[in-house]
């Protein structure tokens, strides 16, 4: 290997907060060469963004290099003087943040703040360093490019914005880029462009990259090596390809055996990692992952495992080798299946499924004034067409997904679906009963058989209620039970969803996002409804947390024979649990289908699109390109007509409804042939 | 691994209640302890001062009119021939009782008044709140002035006339507040359980604007106190023998050029500590609390 | 930007209809109703019956209300009765002066609360910090009178530097003749609002500090300095221009103090003996004037903060 652009050795951080000092990192070691793309993986909290942030010197406040060397260029970046660290940020190092929304100046043009590492890092007077942000802009993909020069951040959409934040990341042309999570605010089909984009750029100016992110789907194509992180150390590190194949800590397989996508059968439940990451005020003893694996002996217990290339191996003197820090690793040979080792117990029987509609939405609308206020309506202003005529069943037993983009109107739907919201046009009924006609207490009653199950249970529980009154709630509200009765339901509740009867008397922030899922879902069911709406239940969650989830929801179903209407942004995790799924786009429902019929035979453009912008590349593959028109003036006919590559004038007249099947169909003129 | 996790070492530090929390919150808290412990001290002073130095504060005695302080009236004497320590205690007592009662009721009735507009929302909240922008445009002392022309001042009628300007700016604050907590998921969460509104604004709007209104109450008895002291100094003040504080300053100022001191540093110094002892405290207690009120303080005087 | 200017513009109308129906109720509310304000308690019951007649005080109160508002916009704001002059001439004569006092003090304060915050904010949790947190309660909890006093004290008797007695001039420019009999009162004036505003402004510019787009600067390779001239500042110091706007009430509370307190000729002083003499046409007539200067001063200030602030400008 060549002499690395970047070597990281033994880089120890310390957190210190007011109350505590957290060893974030502990002892990382890594290489990287002139070109070279390495991810940085991890769930939340293993220290992957930190080691990124140690490179640049912008840790947070509280944060601090307590040990080791990050050789830049032959310069230690870890002992350099702030002046020095000045010249090598934006300029031979850019870096690309999270959450584009908010790392841009929202009161500063585009074009001043792309410019801006220009007149900071060379000498181009104020009218060249314009011109190279402009030419820039256009580099990274932004459609007019002067005019936007003009432009503030809030008038991009968010995919936009972080192509800005790309191009001011890589206007001094930077050796290095370090991207933290930078799709993870946005949605796949944008992620997809943005990752090409990166993909593109990087061979262009021959940089090196740095690609931290939680999603391992998004590392495999687009690295070189991966380091896996637990902890605050490296667990595994990897060329890509023999990573995805024989995965050898304990911790990275079961993480890849977590990914719904990667499941071998979606009627089996996921494997998951009980538990959670350590907490590093103290330095554990021993393996950081023993306290849940399941092959953790007394020795990973007590000794700590060092990085190397066997069990028996020692450190090979190649820092790009593949390596592990694991006394039991996962057996090295090719092609294993890693999950056979780990498969969970027990393969589930589907549940004796009725075919009786429970959940039947028709010609539903829901359109919000565009402007709030008493003269928005008088005006005849059309609004913003959140939910734009879908009609759909859920039958008694079943998991109907919904998958669809930020802003194509699911969340809405689900609150629709509920009654929390009242539709504009358009019916709900229940069981055979139109939400709309229900009064006083018929309508109460009716409550008992919808609940809503939030994304964030935290912010949907009382923040000074206890978790006994939280679960009691709903029994109290509809009378049911005594007292006593009501404290027997919320500890049979508790067992259901795996958590300790004492939780009663804790409040809901004392829990970690996992088991507020749970809580969440204790309380959606007391009232033992017959379907349960999940909107985003599990898009908070780290990957190992999300299975079990996923999992207790589905055990749940099968023993309380509940139908799920069950909405995420998540394609893996649609398919993975859902028995028919719709597909939405703009307020309307493009598709419907058995779940296998929809992800494997897509009949509609949208769907297909999406499909291709997280499955492996393919030729045949169309990526979507564009973005999302505004719900404020959605296009005529199809609405999906502005993106499609098979779009003609037809399409501005509704599109007809096709099948194919086994109730599989699609709103399109131009159906794809599967 | 199993399938559903209820790993016991899943369960996380056990963290205190709200009620702990607050009372760690204050005690941590240098600031608002130094504020209770001057309330103490000035309650105490006010009210258990009067046994241990006895004075006559109902008639004059013109004998004994302007002392500079020394054996007898450790800080002198007004023109009057009035004892200012002990005048200082009787006079306390009006600011303090006044101010806490206006300030208690103004925060009571901008409290309802605010909850009742944020929850309803729409029509009802648009005309109740274009009330009180209309009132809070009027700049309080004006106001005040105005009502207390209208009147003859007594306890109870300053108490009122106070509390008539100082609701508005707690109505909109709960205001805001009622309208943000209306729209938290679990106050939606409960109307699917089939809740109704009784039960939204008892259950969980009110407990949960509680650390609101407190706050907002302490600040609230603060600016009462400061307009005693306003309208004392405006020539609205209590009938003699009655005083306050604010009194007590401005019948000094006549005697400024010749240089009688003590009539105004005491009462003076009185006002500034019992009003800074108030915004400790409620500085504290948003603290303990984590409220946040929306814009800076005194945008109401 | 135009629909939130009509927004606002409209509800300022309202507002300002409201300020009047307040001012038109507390008319109302006097002892006697107007008739006994304007004519006096010795008036006999036949003149006051007389004058309601005339005046129209004897037909129903929306009716009343509706003449109240047409003399309003005729400028007629009723006679003093002490002064032998009209409500309308005595404002015209005292507003400028009230609006040079209440002017200069907020400029002072920005002036005075902008480096004082911004150096609270980057000194935080230090002495500096600390020093003018505990100088902010104290400006906070103490009466503007008190600390006029105070100042007279040391700055006029003890120190015989500054007149304690404010310019006494007719005109504007009479009174910036003599600058130093306008020291005194404008620094009075305008030291409790320095406190608001530099409290206000060392949290806006703490948050702003917390941004990501603070930390996006850095990672650009920009020094700490030029991230906070180029970036922070203008975000922190945008939204002061609306604290200005609703700091209006305060400072006209605190001239009306300070006027009567240095025997400065403006409104506040107009008040202030109209209140001593049971003026009632002028105790109301000033009242409204200063309600009407503040909805207009908010609504001027909430204007050049959507002219300022491109997130709203440029809204399409």
């Amino acid at each position: 290997m060549t002499e690395p652009l970047l070597r990281i050795d033994d880089l120890h951080v310390d957190i210190t907060t007011r109350d505590r000092t957290v060893h974030a990192l502990d002892g990382i070691d890594l290489d990287l060469a002139p070109g070279e793309a390495l991810g940085l993986v991890g769930e939340s909290g293993c220290g992957k963004t930190l080691t990124a942030l140690s490179v640049l010197g912008l840790l947070p406040a509280g944060g601090r290099i307590t040990r080791g060397r990050i050789l830049f260029h032959g310069t230690d970046l870890a002992a350099a003087p702030e002046p020095v660290l000045r010249g090598v940020r934006g300029h031979t190092v850019g870096m690309v943040f999270q959450d584009p929304l908010t790392s841009l100046n929202p009161t500063m043009t585009i074009g001043a703040q792309v410019a801006e590492p220009l007149r900071l890092h060379t000498r181009l007077t104020r009218a060249e360093a314009r011109a190279k942000a402009e030419e820039m802009l256009g580099l990274v993909g932004l459609p007019r490019p002067a005019e936007r020069m003009t432009h503030y951040p809030h008038q991009l959409s968010g995919g936009m914005r972080q192509r800005v934040a790309i191009a001011m990341a890589l206007v001094c042309e930077p050796d290095l880029l370090i991207a933290d999570e930078p799709t993870t605010a946005l949605d796949v089909t944008t992620q997809h462009q943005i990752l090409e984009l990166v993909d593109a750029l990087r061979a262009r100016l021959g940089m090196a990259l740095i690609l931290v992110t939680h999603d391992l789907g998004v590392i495999a194509r687009r690295v070189d090596r991966v380091a896996v992180m637990y902890g605050g150390r490296i667990a595994e590190h990897a060329p890509v390809r023999p990573l995805f194949a024989a995965p050898r800590h304990r911790y990275t397989q079961a993480l890849f055996a977590a990914l719904p996508e990667r499941a071998p059968d979606p009627a089996r439940p996921l494997a998951t990692v009980p538990g959670r990451p350590p907490v590093l005020t103290t330095r554990p003893t021993g393996c950081r992952f023993a306290p849940r694996c399941g092959f953790a002996t007394d020795l990973c217990r007590t000794a700590e495992p060092e990085l190397t290339d066997g069990p028996d191996g020692g450190r090979p003197a190649d820092r790009t080798a593949h390596t592990f820090a694991c006394f039991h690793p996962a057996g090295p040979a090719p092609g294993a299946d890693p999950v056979a080792e780990i498969r969970p117990p027990a393969p589930a029987t589907a549940p004796p499924r009725a075919d009786a509609p429970l959940l039947r939405l028709t010609d539903l609308a829901k359109s919000y004034p565009l402007h709030g206020g008493p003269f928005a309506r008088r005006r005849g202003a059309a609004g913003i067409s959140a939910v734009a005529g879908i009609s759909l069943t859920v039958r008694r037993g079943e998991t109907f997904g919904i998958v669809g983009e930020s802003g194509c109107g699911k969340s809405t739907l689900g609150r629709l679906a509920v009654g929390l919201e009242a539709p504009t046009t358009g019916t709900v009924e229940v069981a055979g009963r139109d939400l709309a006609t229900l009064r006083g207490g018929e309508l109460r009653a009716h409550r008992r058989e919808v609940q809503l199950m939030f994304q964030d249970s935290a912010a949907a529980m009382d923040p000074r209620m206890r978790v006994g009154a939280v679960l009691t709630e709903p029994l109290v509200i509809q009378g049911i039970g005594d007292r006593a009765a009501r404290q027997r339901r919320i500890a049979g509740l508790l067992d259901d969803v795996g958590l300790p009867r004492g939780a009663v008397d804790r409040y809901p922030h004392e829990f970690s996002g996992g088991q507020r899922q749970r809580l969440g879902l204790a309380r959606a069911l007391a009232l033992a409804p017959s379907l349960v709406v999940a909107d985003e239940p599990v898009s908070a969650l780290d990957v190992s947390v999300q299975a079990q989830i996923l999992n207790l929801m589905r055990a749940l179903q099968r023993e309380k024979g509940l139908s799920y209407l069950f909405i995420s942004h998540d394609l893996a995790v649609v398919r993975h649990v859902a028995d028919r799924v719709g597909v939405m786009y703009l307020g309307k429902l493009v598709e419907t289908g058995p779940a296998e019929a929809v992800f494997d035979r897509p009949l509609h453009p949208y769907t297909r699109g999406l499909l291709d912008t997280v499955r492996p590349p393919d030729p045949a593959s169309r990526p979507l390109g564009g973005e999302t028109p505004s719900a404020a003036a959605p296009p005529s006919g199809c609405r999906f007509r502005t993106r499609c590559a098979f779009a003609t004038e037809r399409c501005a007249a509704e599109p007809p409804l096709v099948g194919r099947g086994a109730g599989h169909v699609a709103s399109c003129h131009f159906p794809l042939r599967g | 691994m199993t399938t559903t996790a209820p790993a016991p070492q899943d369960a996380a530090p056990a963290v205190p209640g709200p009620v702990r929390r607050v009372l760690t919150g204050f005690r941590r808290n240098k600031l608002a302890l130094t504020g209770a412990l001057i309330l103490l001290a000035l309650l105490a002073f006010c009210f258990l001062g009067p046994l241990l130095h006895p004075t006559d504060q109902i008639h004059t005695d013109l004998t004994q009119a302007n002392r500079a302080p020394g054996a007898g009236h450790p800080l002198g004497t007004t023109d009057l021939g009035y004892d200012l320590l002990g005048r200082l205690m009787y006079g306390g007592r009006t600011s303090l009782e006044v101010g806490l009662a206006a300030g208690l009721l103004a925060t009571l009735v901008g409290t309802v008044y605010g909850a009742v507009a944020g929850y309803f929302g729409g029509w009802p909240d648009a005309v109740m709140m274009r009330v009180t922008d209309a009132a809070l445009a009027i700049p309080a002392l004006f106001l005040l002035v105005v009502v207390a022309t209208l009147v003859t001042p007594s306890k109870p009628v300053l108490i009122l006339v106070i509390a008539s300007v100082a609701w508005l700016s707690p109505a909109r604050l709960l205001r805001g507040e009622a309208l943000a907590l209306r729209s938290r998921d679990y106050v939606h969460a409960m109307r699917l359980m089939g809740g109704g509104g009784t039960r939204a604004v008892f259950r969980h709007i009110l407990p949960n604007a509680l650390g609101t209104v407190v706050v907002n109450a302490t600040f609230q008895i603060a600016d009462a106190i400061l307009y005693v002291a306003y309208l004392s100094f405006l020539g609205l003040s209590l009938p003699p023998p009655a005083a306050d504080w604010g009194s007590l300053l401005s019948a000094g100022i006549t005697y400024t050029q010749v240089g009688h001191w003590w009539l105004i540093f005491p009462p003076g110094i009185a006002i500034v500590l019992v009003v800074a002892a108030f915004n400790f405290l409620g500085d504290g207690l948003r603290d303990a609390f984590d409220v946040r009120l929306d814009t800076g303080r005194g945008s109401h005087r | 930007m135009i629909g939130f200017l009509a927004k606002r513009l409209a509800q300022a109308l309202v507002v300002l209809l409201l300020v009047s129906v307040i001012v038109f109720v507390l008319l109302h509310l006097l002892p006697g109703g107007p008739a006994r304000a304007i004519l006096g308690v010795q008036a006999t019951p036949q003149a006051v019956a007389h004058f309601n007649h005339q005046q129209g005080y004897d037909r129903s109160l929306p009716q009343q209300y509706l003449m109240y508002l047409g003399r309003l916009l005729t400028g007629d704001l009723g006679e003093s009765y002490r002064l032998n002059q009209s409500v309308g001439s005595l404002l015209a004569e005292r507003l400028p002066r009230t609006a040079l006092l209440a002017g200069l003090s907020l400029a002072l304060a920005a002036v005075l609360a902008v480096p004082l915050g911004i150096l609270q904010a980057v000194r935080r949790g230090r002495a500096a910090d600390h020093v003018l947190t505990g100088l902010a309660f104290l400006a906070y909890a103490t009466p503007v009178f008190f600390l006029g006093l105070v100042l007279v004290l040391v700055f006029s008797q003890q120190l015989p530097l500054l007149p304690a007695e404010a310019p006494q001039a007719d005109t504007v420019g009479g009174i910036l003749a003599e600058p130093a009999g306008l020291v005194l009162p404008v620094v009075t004036t305008a030291l409790g609002i320095v406190a608001a505003f530099s409290r206000y402004l060392r949290s806006a510019v703490l948050d702003n500090l917390g941004e990501d787009y603070v930390r996006t600067a850095r990672a650009k390779g920009q020094s700490g300095t030029r991230v906070l001239v180029r970036h922070v500042l203008r975000n922190a110091l945008l939204p002061l221009v609306t604290l200005l706007g609703l700091y209006l009430p305060t400072l006209f509370s605190g001239t009306l103090v300070v006027e009567s307190m240095f025997n400065y000729p403006g409104m506040g002083l107009l008040f202030w003996n109209a209140a001593q003499g049971s003026d009632f046409p002028v105790l109301l007539g000033v009242t409204l004037v200063v309600g009407v200067a503040t909805v207009l001063g908010s609504l001027l200030a909430d204007v050049a903060y959507a002219v300022l602030d491109p997130r709203i400008r440029s809204v399409p």
